[in-house]
């Protein structure tokens, strides 16, 4: 059968004189154009629908999701919407791989004129009919053209389209719409990919990937003020969190006063973030947390997430501020200008070591030491020190990541693998155990005096801290398992060959 | 689904002009409406500028599902097809009780073409045959324009007569007075003697005799799209409304 609808991107204005000479026997008819109107691209603030291929327009109430020649039209808004609250549709079912935490903003805008045109035959007969969407932004133009198919005018279809295949914008599905509209736009990445040389000197490459990771920071910040989504903030901390990790686990790059410097400068930057955080991540939990307590219990549970909400409310409150004063701009803008530039730095015993060398040594000795521990793991073993094997596996990870290009990709995808495994299973025994303490710690809050609480409240704490604990328990009996996973003797030959070689 | 024939056996009554009036106001209030030319004139598609199909000349087209699918074409007009057709089919009638099945394969193939018809307009040819015969049958409806002069008075007594020797339900001739020029007294007499004659087999419709039905061949299409709210527009709107609804609304 042939495809009812077409569409096709076409850079610039569309050459409407050009295209009736090239119809011959058709001649086509444009309407007048509607009134101009607003056109925004939805997407992620990573721009996820645009690595996918897709586009997604939102002009007035409509919202018209692109992928190549097929697209996808719903009547609702989505600007600030997650995928899960749109009403049911198209469109929705078009985003289904959309990352669910994500809300859908605005990534650029302009004017559109829209237009309708028909192509008729020589008793002015509709043969095929079609809208013109000419976008406009600051940057560049493009005409997004879609044809309709009528029954029974099979011929006429194939031979518009044929001619508009011709002149359409030939780099892929949707790109040409940002391409033509956004050429200049940058894609905002979590984990660029940051270029280091197998000799370059340790203290540049430290330099490289804090820089790189401060910028990341800040393309976060108007998001966590906009509150968008959590992901802002998360994003936010992930990077600050790796700056400092480059400081405190490159050892010996930077001198021990300016290590101690660094380190509490960035603490500071962090900790106001942490109990906003923390309450997203409750708020996220909310449908599971309900999931886990039978309903009689619910009555108190709505009263703690009642509560979660406002203290987040105050919280947002408190941190959106601290981003837009002054004081934290000069701040950032100060430690982003001490990284970019190489005199500010206090070289450590370390500083000049190449960066592969430095990296293997660093690996290795990480890699010795998370295995030592874990290898001491029993079921008798107190939480601490599988808290600890935790806070190991992710130093580890975190090295490998920042070094990856120094090294072969394949092998390095194997050992991550189990690796990931393992760190989950610790990530999840490590929430629930935060989860309880943080429980308790609410009732303790909301409890007078004499140490008495509403009996709601605590019965649904007490439910949920039981599941939870019981929870913990099984991540921790996993972790044994999943580490003689990651223990396996090729892993292990993997990481000698890949970072142990001199001493071979 | 229902079918609705658009029958006279008289030539020149406005046969054809009322089925695609009537099919443009079916398809304006929203059914899905696939008008089929059966008239070997071609008139209605005419009107509809789409042109007559010349290669379906043979009587085992309509098995040939691919083919009938294939030569429906869409109109200017959202919700209404047309099938060009013009020949008389000999299986007209197994054609219509297809249709009207839900599972036989011309019906499942119209619905995978996304075109599951509500409502199925014939345009006839005036005379008595098989292909009328069938028609009769499977028609739920059959519209008649009568001219209210005595040589239309005429053919409609012969159409009555027709259908109580053939024993074909009554109930089904839904007439009513075209081309009605109100300032002649034959015509509003006719019309008086007739409702009398036939009181049930009139709707209280008409269609005024008008230069704006008149000009469809000019214009090539429906008075709705060109003179919506002239009086033979609205007309046939309340011909329409009667037909579909039941209502009667006086002018």
């Amino acid at each position: 059968m042939v495809r009812v609808k077409s569409n096709f991107v076409i850079p610039g204005v569309f050459d409407e004189a050009g295209f009736a000479k090239v119809l011959k026997k058709r001649i086509p008819r444009l309407d007048a154009a509607e009134p101009q109107a607003r056109f925004d691209i939805l997407d992620s603030h990573d721009q996820s629908l645009r690595a996918s291929g897709k586009a997604l327009i939102q002009i007035d109430g409509t919202l018209i999701l692109l992928h190549g020649p097929r697209a996808e039209t719903q009547y609702c808004q989505g600007n600030g919407k997650f995928v899960k609250d749109l009403p049911d549709g198209p469109v929705k079912a078009g985003l289904m791989g959309f990352p669910k935490l994500r809300a859908l903003m605005t990534v650029g805008a302009g004017r559109v004129e829209r237009r309708a045109f028909a192509i008729l035959d020589n008793l002015q007969k509709t043969q095929v009919r079609g809208t013109m969407k000419l976008m406009s932004s600051e940057q560049g133009q493009v005409t997004v053209l879609t044809v309709q198919h009528m029954r029974g005018y099979d011929r006429a279809y194939k031979a518009v389209c044929e001619k508009l295949t011709q002149i359409e914008a030939r780099n892929g599905k949707a790109e040409p719409v940002f391409d033509g509209l956004f050429p200049d736009a940058i894609i905002y990445k979590a984990k660029p990919e940051i270029c280091i040389g197998k000799q370059e000197p340790s203290i540049e490459v430290a330099r490289d990937i804090i820089r790189t990771y401060l910028t990341v920071a800040r393309q976060n910040e108007a998001g966590v003020i906009a509150d968008i989504d959590t992901e802002f903030l998360h994003d936010y901390r992930v990077s600050m969190r790796r700056v400092r990790s480059v400081i405190s686990l490159f050892k010996g790059v930077f001198s021990p006063e300016q290590t101690a410097a660094f380190k509490g400068e960035f603490s500071d930057l962090m900790a106001p973030t942490g109990s906003m955080r923390d309450l997203d991540v409750y708020l996220l939990e909310k449908d599971n947390y309900f999931n886990l307590i039978p309903p009689n219990l619910h009555h108190g549970a709505r009263a703690m997430f009642a509560q979660f909400e406002k203290d987040r409310a105050q919280a947002f409150e408190r941190l959106s501020r601290r981003f837009r004063t002054q004081a934290y701009d000069k701040q950032m803008k100060e430690v982003t200008e001490l990284f970019a530039d190489p005199s500010g730095m206090q070289p450590g015993p370390n500083a000049d070591r190449p960066a592969y060398e430095y990296a293997c040594s660093l690996i290795w000795k990480r890699y010795r030491k998370t295995c030592k521990l874990a290898r001491s793991i029993t079921p008798d073993t107190p939480d601490e020190t599988v808290h600890k094997l935790r806070i190991d596996c992710k130093k580890l990870r975190y090295l490998m990541e920042f070094f990856a290009l120094l090294f072969d990709r394949k092998a390095f995808k194997t050992i991550i693998k189990p690796l990931k495994r393992l760190q989950d299973n610790l990530g999840l025994f490590n929430d629930f155990s935060v989860q309880q303490d943080a429980l308790l710690k609410m009732i303790e809050l909301h409890s007078n005096t004499h140490g008495r609480t509403d009996a709601q409240l605590a019965l649904s704490v007490g439910g949920l801290i039981a599941v939870l604990d019981q929870r913990q328990k099984a991540e921790r009996d996993r972790v044994v398992a999943n580490f003689k996973h990651f223990d396996s003797p090729d892993i292990r030959h993997l990481f000698r060959s890949l970072f142990h070689q001199k001493e071979d | 689904m229902k079918i609705i024939a658009c029958y006279s056996n008289k030539g020149g009554v406005g046969k054809t002009a009322t089925s695609v009036n009537l099919a443009h106001a079916y398809a304006g209030a929203g059914h899905k409406v696939l008008l089929c030319d059966l008239d070997p004139q071609g008139a209605s598609s005419f009107y509809l500028r789409v042109k007559p199909s010349k290669k379906l000349t043979d009587a085992r087209f309509f098995e040939d599902i691919a083919r009938f699918t294939k030569s429906i074409r869409a109109s200017d007009f959202d919700n209404l097809d047309v099938l060009p057709a013009n020949m008389t089919f000999r299986d007209f009638d197994v054609f219509l009780s297809r249709m009207r099945n839900k599972r036989s394969r011309l019906k499942k193939a119209l619905v995978s073409a996304g075109s599951d018809y509500e409502v199925i307009i014939l345009d006839c040819p005036p005379n008595f045959s098989t292909l009328s015969e069938n028609v009769f049958k499977a028609a739920d409806q059959i519209v008649v324009p009568v001219i209210p002069t005595t040589l239309s008075e005429r053919s409609f007594t012969q159409l009555v007569g027709f259908f109580a020797a053939n024993k074909l339900p009554k109930k089904k001739l839904r007439a009513f007075f075209s081309m009605v020029q109100q300032r002649k007294n034959l015509h509003l007499e006719t019309m008086a003697a007739m409702r009398n004659l036939y009181p049930k087999r009139f709707l209280y419709s008409t269609i005024p005799f008008a230069a704006d039905i008149e000009r469809m061949g000019q214009n090539r299409a429906p008075v709705g799209e060109y003179a919506p709210r002239s009086v033979s527009g609205s007309a046939y709107r309340r011909l329409y409304d009667e037909l579909e609804n039941g209502v009667v609304s006086k002018r």
